[in-house]
């Protein structure tokens, strides 16, 4: 049985691989139940043990990859304090907000058969809630879009840099229009803590979509 | 002495404010999607003709 510390060189690599595998599926996910795309463009998979849906548009899934390419330097040193997909109207503003809250805890030891098991079924529940949500959440007016926000430091970008040249996919910092939302109900979806990651998962859903 | 020390507090808290950043490049939009969509059905249909 092998111990994982945070000492560890390779430890950030490893909870940035399990947070962007997750991540890749949840945002195909919200895609399909959000209806951001039309649904014959997605199809059955199994993830985490349970069905899933993922599209097999290949510039959608490009774009989805690339930008989680971008985003994992930051997991991986702790500096993504939120990755949030955005679901906006045909005006660009945003009417949705799948907020993933997430912090890695400071100090750990742990195994990486703990790790594996224990967190595959946490993010499982995750995955759950984020199939059954349109339940909870108003219907999106016709002809939405997403992106997808990170909330990190100014000084953490430069852990990016790097990769947005190689990706050929540069990154800005958000104006106004892209943050804000008028009065926004809050609909908590999920919350874990393992030893590896606390994460929330939350929906900021716009009063008035239409 | 001060001021290089209120320079430093001054560039530090520069580099630790909180940003918000998102892709330059746009997803492929739902009309682009869609029209990919009607043409794979389009060459299915051909291949099961054949």
């Amino acid at each position: 049985m092998t111990t994982l510390t945070r000492q560890d060189l390779n430890f950030g690599q490893v909870v940035a691989d399990i947070l962007c595998e997750f991540l890749e599926v949840a945002i195909h996910l919200i895609l399909y139940v959000r209806e951001v795309y039309p649904s014959g463009i997605f199809q059955k998979r199994k993830k985490y043990n349970v069905p899933v849906q993922m599209s097999c548009h290949p510039e959608l899934n490009q774009y989805i990859q690339d930008t989680l390419h971008c985003v994992k330097p930051l997991i991986e040193k702790n500096d993504a304090e939120k990755v949030v997909v955005v679901i906006m109207d045909k005006e660009h503003h945003p009417v949705e907000r799948f907020v993933f809250e997430m912090s890695q805890p400071p100090l750990l030891s742990i195994s990486s058969d703990t790790l594996l098991s224990h967190v595959e079924q946490l993010l499982r529940a995750f995955i759950l809630k984020i199939s059954v949500c349109d339940a909870v959440l108003n219907n999106n007016p016709p002809g939405c879009s997403f992106t997808v926000l990170v909330h990190t430091r100014d000084a953490a970008t430069r852990n990016m840099e790097k990769v947005q040249v190689i990706k050929d996919f540069p990154w800005i910092v958000a104006d106004e229009q892209e943050v804000h939302m008028q009065e926004p109900r809050l609909i908590p979806l999920k919350t874990m803590t393992s030893d590896i990651v606390k994460m929330q998962l939350y929906v900021e859903e716009r009063a008035q979509k239409t | 002495g001060a001021s290089k020390e209120q320079a430093e507090l001054h560039q530090s808290s520069a580099s630790d404010k909180k940003v918000i950043l998102l892709p330059c490049k746009n997803p492929p939009s739902r009309e682009r999607v869609q029209l990919w969509l009607e043409a794979r059905k389009q060459y299915e249909s051909l291949q099961k003709g054949l």
